[in-house]
């Protein structure tokens, strides 16, 4: 605890008629502590946000790396490994997995008056939240750590193949990816919330997670490069947060431009799919969480709804 | 009742009146965005340290109320003052001044009884070097130290309702507000409850609490209102009430029903000064008495009537249901049309 808060708390000395107030850092922190252990009490929901992902990582660059081949020649180069491209994919799924149930919490924590508790604790609202999104972004930040690392073993083990294309950027690609994925996790964090926060009902809000996970990832640059699929799914794709998010980690992993729904040429090599993407990405936080943050003022404001 | 009458009520309540308002609340309405009035001006005076009983059928507005007293909402009309606070211009002080419990049992289920304390104890900035006593003193409070470090998922109902208490006392709150604590525990479960409470009342805490059972409301609190249909329609200590609303009824089965025993009997019945008997009745195998006090002056009925040779095979107490209340005062509400504003009160709404 800093010395901050230590010494507020020491300075209450009435705490049996007035509760003292807690620094913003402390209750992000309190709210991130709860969080977290509550996620690591049920690892059997981290366990399935991340083998889904694996498996399909795992059958993915077994049936279509079998014949994305060519695809990946005419796009990219013929240097590049399926496993190498589908990477990006199998991170960004991974993270949608995580950040799209994360309205659940919120739904049980409403469902048991756990909101109203918080609410009207003396805790900072703003931090409160906070603290709630940091531990899904551990959460994220470690499924990333993990599929990163699956990557580099496929291709290590796999007879013939070669690492040498897998992670072109090195350390600070890592980051970078790390950086993209948050960011990424973020949109799908608040896109939870809000129908959370619509609905207020466990099912509806796990049911339009597991709705959105798959077919996102098709409309989307995630399994082939846009330009060999058909005109419709590149239209939709150009919206599609996942086309931005898989498009930064592939420029990052693989040290080149390979963003297609739009041409930038002014930041140079990687930087250009990475600036837009972020950018991209850092809108459709301020839109979606912007929206969530003001359903969630609505929800706690002290009002006859 | 308006506000005239509530401070009326207060005056002549001398020894309440020298101690501060914990709970003022004025001409409190509060209407929904779809129109409905679920309060519609209730006042109310409640003391430093009092035990306050508000009592209503489903529907009557109950948790509207306490929710606006503890400012999850803000009054529509009117104002709330907790412990000096106004609930509209200093919801910050109220909450850091109050304990709400919700109706629905508001732990963390994951965590366990110690981790969900600590929590609560971050979350009010108690002192890092007090929370491990408060922790412990609280789980001997509601008797779940054995338990303290299972997960709380795993429990009954009495007992993560117990859990639930301890935390709404991390940062021992002048003012604690109980929303219908008891329902849906069993018997067992409830008594441990009550015990609770009283224990958090005698340590000078002022409790508010909302119930359906007039049972438990006589049992609790100093004081009490009846809320129906947003509006309070009787407020006084629950004995006031109870002979408001009528009597409790002992039949008695008795061993030799002849006319001569059961004669005998009811002799002995009118005779005894400390049963306030105000019908009594021959049945086929006995008597039946009506008395305010039956439950109280029955034991001591058995010792005479059984020194008087009378065997009792069989006996039943019954107390007025909080259904007879509300049936009686619907009654009077309705024959006391005249009266201003009272609504007439159908008996079908009320019973609803």
């Amino acid at each position: 605890m800093s010395g901050v808060t230590d010494e507020r708390d020491s300075i209450d000395g009435d705490a049996a008629q007035r509760a003292s107030g807690n620094s913003l850092a402390t209750d992000a922190r309190i709210s991130f502590r709860r969080w977290l252990v509550k996620t690591s009490r049920n690892p059997y929901v981290t366990f399935t946000s991340l083998v889904q992902p694996v498996i399909f990582f795992v059958l993915m660059a077994e049936v279509l790396g079998a014949i994305a081949g060519g695809a990946l020649a005419q796009s990219l180069s013929s240097d590049v490994t399926y496993v190498t491209y589908l990477t990006p994919a199998i991170i960004i799924q991974s993270a949608l997995a995580a950040a799209a149930v994360s309205g659940i919490g919120l739904v049980d924590d409403m469902e048991t008056g756990m909101f109203d508790k918080t609410l009207l604790s003396p805790m900072n609202r703003s931090a409160m939240f906070l603290g709630k999104a940091l531990s899904e972004v551990v959460r994220i930040t470690a499924q990333t750590g993990i599929i990163v690392g699956l990557g580099y073993l496929l291709l290590v083990l796999k007879p013939g193949a070669t690492a040498a294309q897998y992670l072109q950027t090195g350390l600070p690609g890592i980051l970078g990816i790390f950086v993209v994925t948050v960011i990424f996790g973020g949109v799908f964090m608040a896109y939870s919330n809000i129908v959370a926060l619509l609905t207020r009902d466990r099912e509806a809000t796990v049911m339009i997670a597991n709705l959105l996970t798959f077919p996102l990832l098709f409309i989307s640059s995630a399994f082939l490069p846009l330009d060999v699929l058909p005109g419709w799914i590149q239209t939709v794709a150009v919206v599609n947060p996942i086309t931005y998010g898989v498009d930064g980690i592939r420029a990052l992993m693989l040290g080149q431009d390979v963003m297609t729904v739009f041409e930038v040429t002014a930041f140079g090599g990687l930087w250009n799919t990475v600036v837009p993407a972020i950018a991209v990405l850092v809108g459709f936080n301020i839109l979606l969480g912007g929206a969530a943050v003001a359903l969630l003022k609505r929800a706690s404001r002290a009002e006859v709804q | 009742m308006t506000l005239q009458q509530a401070r009326h009520q207060s005056e002549t309540e001398a020894d309440s009146s020298e101690r501060h308002t914990a709970i003022g609340a004025e001409d409190v309405h509060v209407t929904y965005d779809d129109g409905t009035a679920a309060v519609r001006g209730v006042s109310l005076d409640v003391k430093e340290g009092e035990f306050f009983g508000f009592l209503g059928p489903n529907g009557a507005g109950k948790t509207t109320t306490i929710k606006t007293l503890v400012t999850l909402l803000y009054p529509t009309q009117g104002a709330v003052r907790i412990n000096g606070y106004d609930t509209k211009a200093d919801p910050q002080a109220v909450r850091e001044s109050i304990g709400y419990m919700a109706q629905e049992t508001s732990i963390d289920f994951e965590l366990t009884p110690r981790e969900n304390l600590r929590v609560a104890c971050r979350m009010y900035g108690v002192p890092r070097e007090e929370r491990a006593d408060r922790i412990e003193e609280l789980l001997d409070l509601v008797d779940l130290r054995d338990v303290a470090d299972k997960r709380a998922e795993t429990f009954s109902g009495g007992m993560q309702k117990r859990l639930d208490t301890a935390t709404v006392l991390v940062h021992r709150p002048p003012v604690v507000f109980l929303d219908e604590p008891t329902t849906g525990l069993d018997p067992e479960a409830r008594l441990r409850v009550w015990n609770y409470f009283e224990k958090i009342n005698d340590q000078g805490t002022t409790v508010f609490l909302t119930t359906q059972y007039l049972e438990e409301a006589n049992e609790l609190c100093d004081r009490l209102a009846i809320l129906q249909e947003g509006q309070i329609t009787h407020t006084g200590t629950p004995a006031a009430l109870k002979s408001a609303v009528g009597t409790e009824t002992l039949t008695l089965a008795l061993d030799d029903p002849s006319q001569e025993n059961r004669r005998r009997a009811r002799n002995i019945v009118r005779q005894r000064s400390a049963l306030d008997t105000t019908a009594i009745e021959r049945t086929a195998d006995g008597l039946r008495i009506e008395a305010d006090n039956a439950r109280s002056a029955t034991s001591d009925l058995f010792t005479e009537l059984s020194a008087a040779g009378i065997t009792i095979t069989d006996f039943d107490i019954q107390s007025p249901t909080l259904d007879d209340v509300f049936l009686t005062l619907a009654g009077e509400k309705g024959e006391g049309k005249d009266s201003a504003d009272s609504e007439p009160t159908s008996v079908q709404e009320v019973v609803r």
